[in-house]
């Protein structure tokens, strides 16, 4: 009904004023246009490789021989994907996989956000050089970082466990962490901790009530990137256990010398976890667009 | 925004993680799960370079299963950079896990004092028949055995019948020369209108290296090393590049002809057995497996051992020393033939049922093997860690020459020069064919 309306007093204003400079409207169409189409050619870019992958990680494997390959899912088989689940160690992996994530995710918060907050809200001797130290912990290869931790771990007897490949995973995930809490810490204006402080709340209190809330977007982004780190190495995963492997080191470098088919059922499987975990983070990174943070 | 709901729910997340993770915290070096069919007490860890892939280890794991008896193995394939930091941490830090490192043979190279003795076990199968070089080789440029040959392999050409139609006449496929082998790739390539059909695995993954370094060279020149620059090299890499106008190009983003061969595009091709056989053995009916090609000096052909080796340490010695006389015995070696197109090391009658793919390809490597002009060639032997950069300069030849069009002299004089320092700062033997000679030179 208002649009009815709108035509109407568009056309009377029409009529009024003919020369109306209708230019910047279909500027503001076109760029809508152009913004849609962006969108589509990304979602494309993003979404056709995995999609190619399902689609061949589903298809038989005499289907993977013919040429051209179709861009439908005709050949519909899960026979690849069920030999690939059943070997050795491909579930245990899944599992030890998405363990360590996890851990590795709770941990890294766990000393993260307070030490991102400490960088974002107190200046305290050193805190320059202590920045710029964190990173040194990703300039180094992990090989260097591994071989000693190893050596490390088996005298300790933490080698070959989950527990071993998330402290190492922590270590690497705390500097990203630390650095993109602080960043969205520092976006959290003081006065409203204050406040809180004003009506009552204990420093914790202000911290874990008003703050807390106010970061989670920077959180969910770091949570992200550490899940996504912790689940893709594979080199200090591999060197650090031995029959408890993760996923990856599990499988990704027999993977390269497996025949087509498994590689793309063990591509499936390495991206799918990944992706529901970024599924679900996806609403609280939202926010970082919306009105919590100001 | 209600602050108020995210207040509760992160608060409360915040207290759950931080219980759940002091909760887990000791929990957690319990709660993994094996990846590796068995592992922990008693068991002996099998850390090995070979039988990676999905299928092949599951073969490989039903075969240990059946001659292990009542000793648990894991069995852990890994690449061979995690295999050496691997065992390099362990016995560094002088705890070691690992009971029995299988791999090939450069693989245990470094390693090679820090292996137990094994001359019990080896004195154990002295009637196994293993042939003299084998025992040289596994003393590892020590004194004493220090592992046992575990596998052997080495690389054949793989022929669709289809292309027999454009065979040179007067050539026997399989006693081909490599004169013959161009002829019929240029008479293949002229049938299919322009569109090559012979194949080479040189990807970025694909094992065209030993080609150069274990067929080519040797057949051209008689040696691989000393003779890398010589005049038999220049024409032996003259042939190569008259091969490559011959060959499909997409070659070079073959790793494993074993794929393009099932799929037709390439209808001959030279690889390692383990990497052509998967094409072969669906339809044995269709497809020769014949031995390499002669050159002017020889039939050079390059053969892959691997051995199964003790570190010194090992939590279950004993077990780990019964489990290797149990996989050398003629039974588990033949399994592991049928299963995984390796061939055994011992001596034995491999016998007539064989599936038909890895009858096709024992025929092939016995007559590649006991050829009247045969001259047998090794991977490298005790180059370490230089061991890739020399197989680079291979590859880097191919690249020039092939790829390129450089001139066939100057990149052999300046890749030579490379090879040449390289092998000065290591100081180690020649190996086959190279002449026996204390310090292995470049001419």
């Amino acid at each position: 009904m208002s649009h009815t309306k709108t035509t109407e007093t568009t056309t009377q204003a029409a009529r009024q004023q003919p020369e109306v400079d209708r230019r910047p409207l279909a500027r503001q169409r076109r760029n809508r246009m152009l913004l849609q189409a962006a969108c589509i050619v990304i979602t494309l870019f993003m979404a056709l490789p995995i999609y190619l992958i399902a689609l061949s990680a589903t298809s038989s494997r005499a289907a993977l021989q013919e040429f051209p390959l179709s861009f439908i899912p005709d050949n519909f088989s899960l026979e690849t994907m069920e030999t690939f689940l059943q070997s050795t160690g491909i579930l245990g992996g899944l599992i030890n996989s998405v363990q360590v994530g996890i851990f590795t995710l709770l941990l890294s918060l766990i000393i993260g956000v307070p030490a991102g907050y400490a960088v974002a809200r107190f200046a305290f001797p050193g805190r320059d050089p202590y920045q710029l130290f964190l990173l040194f912990t990703r300039a180094l290869p992990i090989v260097v970082l591994s071989v000693p931790l190893a050596q490390l771990f088996l005298q300790t007897g933490l080698y070959d466990s989950v527990i071993a490949v998330v402290l190492l995973h922590t270590a690497l995930a705390l500097p990203t962490t630390i650095l993109i809490t602080s960043s969205v810490f520092l976006g959290v204006p003081r006065d409203v901790e204050e406040a809180a402080r004003i009506f009552g709340c204990s420093p914790v209190q202000a911290f874990l009530k008003v703050v807390m809330p106010m970061a989670i977007p920077g959180i969910a982004a770091a949570s992200i990137f550490t899940f996504v780190m912790s689940w893709n190495e594979v080199l200090g995963a591999s060197i650090l256990t031995l029959n408890q492997r993760t996923l990856p080191a599990q499988v990704l470098t027999s993977l390269a010398e497996s025949p087509l088919a498994y590689r793309f059922a063990g591509g499936f499987l390495l991206v799918v976890p990944a992706l529901v975990f970024i599924f679900f983070m996806r609403r609280y990174l939202t926010n970082m667009w919306g009105s919590t943070i100001r | 925004m209600s602050d108020l709901a995210y207040n509760d729910v992160s608060r409360r997340a915040l207290l759950k993680g931080g219980l759940l993770a002091l909760a887990t915290g000791p929990v957690l070096a319990a709660c993994g799960v094996n990846t590796s069919g068995s592992g922990g007490e008693g068991s002996v860890n099998f850390l090995s370079t070979q039988f990676s892939p999905v299928e092949e280890r599951q073969k490989y794991e039903s075969t240990l299963k059946k001659f292990a008896g009542d000793i648990q193995v894991a069995y852990n394939p890994v690449d061979t950079g995690v295999f050496n930091t691997t065992l390099k941490s362990q016995l560094a830090a002088g705890k070691v896990e690992v009971g029995i490192a299988g791999g090939l043979h450069s693989d245990l190279v470094p390693f090679a004092s820090q292996f137990e003795d094994l001359s019990s076990v080896t004195s154990d199968l002295s009637s196994a028949g293993y042939s003299e070089d084998l025992l040289e080789l596994a003393k590892l440029g020590t004194d004493t055995p220090r592992y046992i040959p575990w596998i052997q392999a080495t690389y054949v050409v793989a022929v669709n019948k289809k292309a027999l139609d454009w065979l040179p006449s007067g050539a026997d496929v399989n006693n081909l020369t490599y004169d013959q082998y161009l002829a019929w790739a240029q008479a293949a390539k002229a049938a299919n209108g322009g569109r090559p059909v012979f194949g080479i695995p040189a990807g970025p993954k694909g094992l065209h290296h030993r080609f150069y370094q274990g067929f080519l060279l040797p057949s051209f020149t008689g040696g691989q090393i000393t003779t890398f620059r010589n005049a038999d090299a220049v024409t032996a890499w003259t042939y190569m590049r008259d091969l490559w106008a011959n060959t499909n190009p997409a070659s070079a983003n073959y790793d494993f002809m074993q794929e393009p061969l099932g799929n037709g595009e390439v209808l001959v091709a030279w690889d390692h057995v383990a990497r052509l056989i998967n094409a072969v053995q669906n339809k044995p009916d269709d497809w020769l497996m014949v031995p390499a090609p002669s050159g002017p000096r020889g039939k050079g052909y390059l053969l892959i051992v691997g051995g199964m080796a003790v570190p010194q340490g090992s939590p279950e010695k004993d077990k780990a020393f019964a489990l290797i006389k149990a996989l050398s015995r003629p039974e588990a070696q033949i399994e592991t033939l049928k299963s995984n197109a390796f061939f055994p090391t011992v001596k034995t009658e491999i016998g007539g049922d064989l599936p038909g793919g890895i009858a096709l390809e024992a025929k092939a490597v016995k007559a590649q093997q006991e050829a009247g002009d045969a001259i047998l060639a090794l991977p490298p032997v005790g180059l370490g860690d230089k061991d890739p950069q020399v197989s680079q300069l291979f590859k880097n030849c191919f690249q020039e020459i092939c790829l390129n069009n450089a001139d066939v002299k100057a990149t052999l004089d300046r890749q030579g020069a490379e090879l040449a320092s390289i092998m000065d700062t290591l100081n180690v033997p020649c190996w086959a064919p190279d002449p026996d000679a204390d310090q292995c030179k470049v001419a």
